[in-house]
């Protein structure tokens, strides 16, 4: 197991890619491995790879499920599916096209909505994602706590992004939830909150813009 | 709508999805094909997936990592890790001893704690050796089953692959594109339409696994009127393949469509629309 992956187990990938592996790795090396090290050896049917990657993530797959669905059973239902897809079909995550927690948030993102939609709750639920985070009695942990299940990177662009989003008017901070966690389009934004389809385009751009100028600042 | 490339708000609003569907697909249909829009939108896609990160964050239940475990079939932690576990475990009572001993204030004992500490940590590296004997042992195990087992399912499926070669290198046979409804999945399959043999093949994979209650039915649209072909379940990895005979009467279709409808089919269409047909005239051979 020491060593790099071999470009044979990279399968479904445009080119070999190699990701530093510890040479002489023990089995509690794994924590250090980064995600694409981690998703190679899964490749490679590492049990002990997926339940580092399983710990490392599985907070922010269900805070993301969480926020979406707003209900904790059906959020621990979507952590599963996830992360059985992720064991199930590794070679679906291509490194070329980007950032493993991209594709990984991707994934969830479009399953929750799946469930929120086969559901029919968009509409109906208290709170979710058409209001804000629910309340519940569960431990809640803001992005500005330590979380030693992120990188450094990570967290500290969590941060700026968050530092972004509060710093966004709330009407352009509500359509791009709207969007991302209600899984509404614009038209559909637009009539919900009862205003023209320019001015949620408009709110979603420069929402966007906004974000992306304070991550920018960041690095 | 779409110009050569995407623009910076284009990539933003299809890596948030808020586009309508149709345009949607437009740029999912583009991207399979230009990479330096493929660039623009995985970056905005990096800054949707802050977007969902920076969320408060909330603890999953510990509990969930033992379920999670067993659906994905690793149904137990295995030799390795238990190993691992228990020779951790002895470890630290060994430690505890020692360290008890040296609380103790027995001098007379020092010598004889410091050799057990010294043969505690020749134990301890022989514990790792051997773990990571035991991992890469376990590891290729595994991978020798898998292997195993992928042989086996390729016998199998040999034969009914040479029937599929020769439609697809049939001079009367039409290949069509299938295309997810979900704009971020694309192209998914192929529809493979043989006049010669008067049979379709339907292969395709992403498919997700469907509730008890509802299948996935295939159905042409000929002359106006949708035809079905049957129904279909994809294999555990979302896979499916589905070959049936040309329906009486049918020599060609105008589009196809896959819908969820329940159990044992509809003789109406009447669910919803997952995947179609597209890019017909492209693929098209005859």
């Amino acid at each position: 197991m020491d060593g790099n992956p071999t470009p044979a187990g990279i399968r479904n990938i445009d080119r070999a890619v190699e990701f530093p592996r510890p040479a002489g790795a023990e089995l509690a090396g794994r924590t250090e491995w980064t995600d694409e090290a981690l998703m190679l050896a899964i490749l490679e049917r590492d049990q002990h790879a997926f339940a580092v990657l399983y710990d490392r993530y599985v907070d922010l797959v269900y805070s993301a499920a969480y926020r979406i669905l707003g209900d904790a059973g059906l959020a621990e239902d979507t952590v599963q599916d996830v992360f059985v897809r992720l064991w199930r079909r590794p070679e679906t995550f291509i490194a070329e096209r980007g950032r493993f927690i991209s594709w990984l948030m991707s994934v969830t993102r479009h399953r929750a909505l799946d469930e929120l939609r086969a559901r029919g709750r968009r509409w109906k639920r208290e709170g979710g994602p058409l209001g804000d985070p629910v309340e519940s009695a569960e431990p809640v942990f803001h992005p500005g706590d330590p979380d030693p299940s992120a990188s450094a990177e990570l967290a500290e662009e969590r941060a700026a992004v968050r530092r972004a989003l509060e710093s966004l008017p709330a009407d352009q901070r509500r359509a791009l939830e709207l969007a991302y966690f209600g899984g509404l389009t614009q038209q559909e934004i637009a009539a919900y909150l009862h205003e023209p389809l320019g001015t949620i385009k408009t709110r979603i751009r420069l929402g966007m813009q906004k974000l992306r100028r304070g991550l920018e600042r960041h690095r | 709508m779409l110009g050569e490339h995407l623009t910076q708000e284009q990539a933003d609003e299809y890596a948030i999805g808020s586009l309508e569907p149709e345009l949607e697909r437009a740029i999912a249909l583009h991207l399979a094909e230009c990479p330096a829009c493929r660039d623009i939108v995985r970056d905005a896609e990096r800054l949707a997936a802050l977007l969902a990160v920076s969320q408060p964050v909330r603890r999953a239940s510990p509990r969930l990592r033992q379920r999670v475990l067993t659906a994905a079939g690793i149904r137990k932690p295995g030799p390795a890790w238990r190993a691992f576990t228990i020779g951790r475990a002895a470890a630290g009572l060994a430690a505890i001893i020692v360290a008890a001993g040296a609380f103790s204030g027995m001098l007379g004992l020092r010598t004889q704690v410091n050799a057990l500490r010294s043969q505690n940590a020749d134990l301890q590296r022989q514990i790792d050796e051997a773990l990571s004997q035991k991992v890469a042992l376990a590891a290729l195990t595994q991978k020798l089953e898998d292997q195993e087992a992928v042989a086996a399912e390729l016998r199998e499926t040999l034969k009914s692959d040479s029937e599929l070669f020769i439609a697809l290198i049939s001079p009367s046979s039409q290949v069509a594109a299938v295309v997810s409804v979900d704009p971020s999945r694309g192209s998914i399959g192929r529809l493979v339409w043989d006049d010669d043999q008067k049979r379709v093949w339907f292969v395709a994979s992403q498919l997700r696994q469907l509730p008890p209650g509802e299948t996935y039915q295939l159905w042409v649209n000929s002359g106006g009127r949708y035809y079905s072909l049957g129904t279909f379940a994809p294999d555990d990895a979302g896979f499916a393949r589905y070959e049936t005979r040309l329906p009486e009467g049918i020599t060609s279709y105008d589009t196809a469509v896959v819908t969820i409808e329940r159990a044992g089919g509809s003789p109406t269409r009447e669910g919803p629309a997952v995947f179609f047909v597209t890019d017909l005239s492209r693929l098209t051979r005859n």
